[in-house]
């Protein structure tokens, strides 16, 4: 099918291409309570393609589309002829896909079924009580195989493993009960780190049953202690991107600081070309570069700006890439440090947020630990509120760090003085 | 003129019917459910234009589902081989070897019963007057590029204007045993989005959409949708940040029908009910708001970018009275679901794509009209907020905890709008309370169908909310 796309693309006349073929297969599991409600199996393949075309006054076209593994030979030459017109009406200027090859190294073996077993048993063994026990999980495993061509020669196959599993956790007493929502991403199962976080959430559970209503407040620092943080990384990162700087929507560019009078923890951000046990564990990106370890934001400055290829190519960026993984560097003080004086720590939201484009900041607030006066309180509702512009110059975070995924972060990270909105 | 039903899933159905029989000499119960939905994207700004034949609909695929031994199974593929036999094997081998797993891990089974199967024959075209793989789209790219160039000149500091669009004509067959239901049908959304910086150097955003159960003619209301964007622009870069606190608030129709969708749509997906994870189960019959809040959902109850006629289960679509003058009356269901609750399913039953399980999922879920006008609305506030804007919101079933967060929210102060902004807003609550604080409601009502709904954080599906302007008291932040 590959090569049969490739001789239609050819025979169009289209000489500026790229054509990628997915095969997903997938095993999924799901339980209410650890009883099985229903077990899926995936196996899906895809044959994305984009084509440009030189047009006049030095504008390039492009469109994309996708082509159905059951496509026939009129299915294929009809898709191709309307994405290869609509590539004429798309006017961009000028850029070169990547020509540089590529060495991706050995496929690796996924074996779906033991990555699947494991989540299983890891999750049989999870220490319950008769009080804080598992309600139901869904788990997601699934191998990854991607065969990319461009017209330039630059080519891949690679193969990943990528998994998720959502938990549910409730807590009761008596006719009370609550429930937390923890949803994990990784590449395999981590047994004992699956364990630690989900009977972390069994403890967290429990105080959400004692919870009292959020206070009203002044503004307050808050202290992120969970995978909510990475949603503020992130932020750096997207600030720090070609896509957002050349459509306006950040000035982060090479050499500037990313705020003014920062008194807090200098943000050092690196991308790494691999991560262990990431879901975005490939050497390579989605348009054939090659992934590579740089730092994009060293103290507070940035060094160097990353993202798809047409956008460093307008900014005039060399050797980049859509980065998949990043790490930041700890801190100054200890986590131990930065629980210090009177503080919120907000470790469960309805859905914290951060606003790549805007910066503001908001999540309501499901379970939190209240810290004033030496004493501490454990409260539910109400919201947190902020503007990133406004948190970045003071922010703190711990010298610690820890793994959620494609990001290593501070383990804990302090914005100071965010807006609360208690309930009385 | 009718959406056309796929012609390849018509010459694909004498073949899955062999397949439905094949594995019906090993499985109690089996059903298929094929996809082949073709659309664009477009999408078009100052810095940047893009097309694509691809959106968040779009596709070709089949999914089986199995049951035996109380135990439901489905595989899906899109690849479909010659040979009905070979793939029946190879769909029993690969579950043949979840079963070890699960013999090796000693799982137990959530024992279900067997789906009855009604006897059922369907075919729908619904009407459109343009469909989206014919669609000009030279004409598109070039009015949007227009309207894109007059976005930058016409709204205030904008550093960008995009217009986007996407456009799904849809084609869905289900087969089983005893039921053969083919529908088609196109849906379209459009929005336009701009973006400044305020004086402090924070970017504001202005968006607003457009959407329906139609083709691409739907996009020309983009123009009038534009035509207010210089104004909203205006408003979001005088905006201040609001003081923590309680108000009366006026949520205009999108933030409704966001409301509703937060408050009530998931609260009442019945698969939750299984799972003992949403309180809504222990107020069936009791009162979860005022006398003026009514709620329906389902597909039936409006054209919209969700008005499909049978869902991804093969159940007829439906329109389900949730709420009635403030009384929880039921709440929607999928057909799995339905069997372990022992009720009928509403046509609830959604996936995200082929290759994802069925979820109880919302459709339309709309607060009815009411008697009061938008002007006696507002002349009753005394001090208080009109929000508008819809950015997110987050459900919580099993608290009624509720989030939403707003664009924007225009301050009222005896009875008058100050021209006062104040941009974002976070309204936090508790479901009984904001629904019970209801004291008036709008004589008109709007649906919107931009964007697309999660369960927790994955399964994006289109959904479609809204009612009338609601008068209720809430925290914002």
């Amino acid at each position: 099918m590959f090569a049969r796309i490739l001789e239609k693309i050819n025979a169009l006349g289209c000489s500026i291409w790229e054509l990628s073929e997915t095969t997903t297969r997938g095993w999924e599991f799901y339980f209410i309570r650890h009883e099985l409600d229903q077990n899926r199996v995936t196996d899906v393949k895809s044959f994305n393609v984009t084509l440009y075309r030189p047009l006049e006054d030095g504008f390039l076209g492009s469109a994309s589309g996708e082509i159905s593994p059951s496509a026939t030979d009129s299915d294929i030459e009809k898709s191709l002829s309307d994405i290869y017109f609509q590539a004429s009406l798309v006017k961009n200027p000028v850029y070169q896909l990547n020509d540089k090859p590529l060495n991706p190294g050995e496929m690796k073996e996924v074996d779906i079924a033991e990555i699947a077993r494991n989540f299983i048993s890891a999750m049989t063994n999870v220490s319950e009580t008769e009080t804080e026990d598992i309600n139901s999980y869904e788990i997601f495993v699934k191998e990854n195989t991607v065969h990319f061509l461009n017209s330039n020669g630059v080519e891949y196959t690679i193969r990943y493993p990528s998994s998720m599993i959502e938990v549910i956790v409730n807590a009761r007493n008596g006719d009370h009960e609550i429930e937390l929502y923890r949803c994990f991403r990784s590449g395999t199962c981590d047994k004992d780190k699956l364990a630690h976080d989900i009977e972390k959430a069994l403890r967290y559970a429990k105080d959400r049953l004692i919870t009292e209503p959020t206070p009203k407040l002044q503004d307050m620092d808050v202290i992120f202690s969970t995978d909510d943080a990475v949603q503020i990384y992130k932020y750096f990162a997207s600030k720090a991107s070609a896509d957002m700087i050349y459509s306006k929507l950040s000035d982060w560019t090479c050499g500037k600081d990313i705020s003014e009078n920062m008194t807090g923890d200098l943000i050092t951000l690196k991308a790494v070309s691999s991560l262990k046990n990431s879901s975005y564990d490939f050497p390579v990106d989605e348009e054939g570069a090659a992934m590579k370890d740089c730092t994009l934001i060293k103290n507070g400055r940035i060094e160097k700006n990353w993202g798809h290829r047409r956008y460093c190519q307008y900014l005039g960026i060399q050797d980049s890439f859509v980065v998949q993984n990043f790490v930041v560097e700890g801190g100054r003080k200890s986590e131990e440090e930065i629980r210090s004086g009177d503080y919120l720590e907000v470790v469960e939201y309805s859905s914290f947020q951060v606003n790549t484009m805007g910066g503001d900041v908001a999540g309501e607030i499901r379970l939190g630990y209240l810290h004033q006066n030496g004493n501490v309180r454990i409260v539910s509702g109400g919201s947190v509120s902020g503007q990133m512009s406004d948190v970045i110059p003071t922010m703190e975070f711990s010298s610690e760090t820890e793994q959620y995924n494609n990001a290593v972060i501070p383990r804990v990270t302090r914005l100071k003085n965010l807006k609360i909105t208690g309930v009385v | 003129m009718k959406a056309p039903f796929s012609a390849y899933l018509d010459s694909l159905s004498p073949s899955l019917k062999t397949l439905v029989g094949i594995l019906g000499k090993s499985f109690e119960y089996v059903s298929i459910l094929s996809t082949d939905s073709v659309g664009f994207t477009i999408s078009i700004s100052q810095r940047s234009k893009s097309v694509s034949g691809k959106n968040m609909t779009t596709e070709r695929g089949n999914v089986v589902r199995v049951y035996r031994n109380g135990l439901y199974s489905e595989y899906a593929f899109n690849e479909v081989p010659e040979n009905m036999e070979l793939l029946a094997e190879s769909i029993k081998n690969e579950l043949n070897r979840q079963f070890d797993i699960m013999a090796k891990t000693g799982t137990r089974i959530y024992d279900t019963p067997v789906l009855l199967d009604e006897p059922l024959e369907l075919f729908v075209e619904k009407e459109t007057q343009r469909l989206p793989e014919e669609e000009d789209m030279k004409r598109l790219v070039d009015q949007f590029s227009a309207m894109s160039d007059c976005g930058v000149h016409t709204i205030p500091r904008a550093l960008d204007c995009r217009i986007s669009a996407s456009s799904t004509h849809i084609s869905k067959m289900f087969i089983s045993e005893n039921r053969f239901l083919r529908q088609s049908y196109v849906y379209t959304e459009g929005t336009c989005m701009a973006y400044a910086p305020s004086d402090a150097g924070e970017i504001k955003l202005a968006y607003k959409g457009v959407s329906g159960c139609c083709g691409p003619e739907v996009l020309d209301g983009l123009n009038d949708v534009l035509a207010n964007m210089p104004k909203t622009m205006e408003e979001m870069l005088s905006s201040e940040k609001i003081v923590p606190g309680e108000y009366e608030i006026i949520t205009d129709p999108g933030i409704s029908g966001l409301i509703a969708h937060e408050a009530f749509g998931h609260g009442v997906e019945m698969d939750m009910f299984v799972k003992n994870r949403a309180l809504g189960a222990e107020y069936i019959g009791k009162r979860v708001g005022s006398d003026l809040c009514t709620m329906h959902e389902g597909a039936l109850c409006e054209e919209s970018v969700t008005a499909f006629v049978f869902d991804d289960e093969g159940t007829l679509a439906g329109d389900v009275t949730e709420i009635d003058h403030g009384i929880l009356k039921t709440g929607i269901c999928d057909a799995l679901s339905a069997l372990r609750l022992g009720t009928k399913p509403t046509g609830n039953g959604k996936r995200e794509s082929f290759s994802h399980k069925v979820y109880t999922r919302m459709t339309n879920t709309i607060f009815d009209s009411g008697e009061n006008t938008l002007e006696e609305m507002i002349a009753s506030v005394k001090f208080g907020y009109l929000l508008e804007g819809t950015e997110s919101g987050m459900e919580d079933p099993k608290h009624w905890g509720i989030q939403c967060i707003m664009s924007r929210g225009y301050e009222i102060k005896d009875g008058v709008l100050t021209g006062k902004v104040v941009s974002p807003v976070v309204m936090t609550g508790y479901v009984p309370d904001l629904l019970g604080g209801i004291t008036m409601a709008s004589t008109d009502r709007e649906v919107e169908g931009n964007g697309g709904c999660g369960k927790g954080h994955k399964e994006w599906v289109k959904v479609a909310d809204g009612g009338p302007y609601l008068k209720t008291k809430a925290r914002l932040g």
